[in-house]
């Protein structure tokens, strides 16, 4: 049988985190395929929508990335997702998901060991947890 | 400090609270009235917008029925200032979810006075049609027989915030004789019209606070008992997709939810209207998809947008075709989003919405 490979969607943002990867790439670092990463302008417009889908659709894990508190190139929307997140984590539980399968990380631009390490650290966690609760079940 | 105000003669809580609109808009104390009514055609109460003295009438506010929460009828008539004075008849969580509304700035409280009551639930439509066939007086019949309270929705018997937050004027019906009504009067604006309509002062009603304290309980036991079953449905998605499987992607839950507050809800718009290939695409990924589709995600998606303001009316589960429980989902799913921002719908006007209030800097 093969080893379990999970499935993570990235939401990361564009001025920070997304910056970090294409460090992290042309720095020649390597992280694990695992991850898909989708970019957005601003980890303030990730409506729990978002993050629902995925697990909806088969995720086993999401990484939400932005800006560290007062970088945010739109002031205030890193602060947001903090909320959303917390909201839409509370909400996941209730349903039987493990909180540990959303994860939200500040990841500055300059910063691409960071987002290796991050990227890495995220699909052992969730190589630990197992594949999602309902990775290949039909979802009404 | 709330004083408490006695009507001049004994009449029954209906009676007291039509002369005393009455005498509201016959002395220009407001201009209009917004407060259940029956039309002349038929027998459930609809918010009415009233003018004139005489179309008092046939007001029946404390009827223990409410066909919608009506909010957002509310928040018609109070969509900006219009420098008319509203005297505004609410349900206690009509006046939460109302004060959500204020908050997201789709309406305002200004030139309003707010009324209502100790409430002792609401039944289903059909519930309360049958009351009203057998009796001719169904809203008395109610208050006076109080395992009457045992037909009322689940949602109402799983209620703890059966007392208004920020009325002016609360209308006793617990621990009060139903002859003698007894007004508690919570605000200055509530005092100043207590005045000018001649109320006048009387002793707390002795037995109001434990009947609050009786009633609380039971209202907590049962919650209780309500939250645990749910809790144990919902405990996996296996679980909550066999309470939905009936759903038909209506969205009444949507449309009669009174705190749902987008004025274009996305499930109407091209996000969601997919086209035939990624439906094939869909399908493909796991062998079939379920038409109509994405109803987990509707249902999912409502309770990240909307668990935190969940003012606990019931309203989705009394208009679903299905039969599906959605207020005791939502209802236990909101008491964790509630409790995890310290937040309760409603309880005051500058507390700010938990997602607009920005200070925690760390996941």
């Amino acid at each position: 049988m093969n080893p379990f490979e999970p499935k993570i969607i990235a939401l990361v943002c564009n001025w920070c985190t997304y910056t970090a990867a294409d460090l992290a790439g042309t720095s020649r670092m390597s992280y694990p395929a695992n991850i898909r990463i989708v970019r957005l302008m601003c980890s303030g417009m990730i409506d729990s929508k978002y993050v629902l889908k995925a697990f909806l659709d088969g995720a086993d894990g999401v990484f939400i990335g932005g800006c560290h508190p007062g970088d945010c190139h739109y002031i205030d929307g890193n602060l947001k997702a903090v909320k959303r997140m917390d909201g839409i984590g509370s909400i996941l539980t209730r349903f039987g998901f493990e909180p540990e399968r959303l994860r939200l990380r500040w990841i500055g631009a300059s910063e691409g060991p960071e987002f290796q390490h991050n990227m890495t650290e995220f699909v052992e966690t969730i190589k630990g947890l197992g594949p999602s609760p309902i990775a290949d079940r039909m979802i009404l | 400090m709330t004083v408490f105000k006695a009507f001049p003669e004994a009449v029954t809580p209906t009676q007291a609270l039509r002369s005393m609109l009455e005498a509201m808009l016959s002395k220009h104390l407001v201009d209009a009235v917004l407060v259940p009514a029956r039309s002349p055609y038929g027998k459930l109460p609809m918010p009415m917008l009233i003018t004139d003295p005489a179309g008092l009438a046939d007001i029946d506010p404390l009827a223990p029925v409410a066909p919608f929460n009506s909010a957002r009828q509310t928040a018609t008539v109070t969509r900006h200032a219009s420098g008319r004075r509203l005297g505004l008849f609410l349900r206690p969580c009509e006046i939460s979810a109302w004060r959500e509304l204020i908050k997201l700035h789709q309406c305002v409280h200004e030139d309003t006075l707010l009324i209502s009551m100790d409430c002792q639930g609401r039944m289903e439509n059909d519930t309360y049609l049958k009351l009203a066939e057998a009796q001719d007086d169904p809203t008395t019949a109610f208050y006076r027989d109080v395992y009457l309270r045992d037909e009322t929705t689940v949602s109402c018997r799983m209620c703890e915030r059966f007392q208004p937050q920020g009325a002016d004027l609360t209308l006793c019906l617990l621990g009060t004789a139903s002859e003698l009504p007894v007004l508690a009067v919570e605000t200055d604006a509530g005092k100043r019209l207590a005045d000018d309509l001649g109320l006048v002062d009387c002793d707390p009603p002795a037995e109001r606070a434990s009947a609050v304290s009786d009633l609380r309980k039971e209202r907590q036991a049962f919650r209780a008992a309500r939250f645990s079953a749910i809790t144990e449905k919902i405990k996996n998605m296996e679980g909550f997709q066999q309470l939905i499987a009936t759903c038909l992607n209506c969205y009444n839950c949507r449309t009669a939810c009174p705190v749902c507050y987008c004025r274009e809800c996305v499930f109407l718009t091209d996000v969601f209207a997919h086209p035939p290939e990624t439906l094939l695409q869909r399908a493909s990924k796991k062998g079939s998809i379920k038409l109509p589709a994405d109803t987990t995600m509707f249902h999912m998606t409502r309770l990240a947008h909307m668990a935190h303001a969940c003012v606990g009316c019931g309203q989705c589960s009394s208009v679903c075709p299905s039969h599906i429980p959605v207020a005791e989902i939502f209802q236990a799913v909101a008491a964790d989003v509630q409790k995890l921002f310290d937040y309760q719908p409603g309880r005051r006007l500058d507390e700010p919405i938990p997602y607009l209030a920005y200070g925690k800097e760390n996941p």
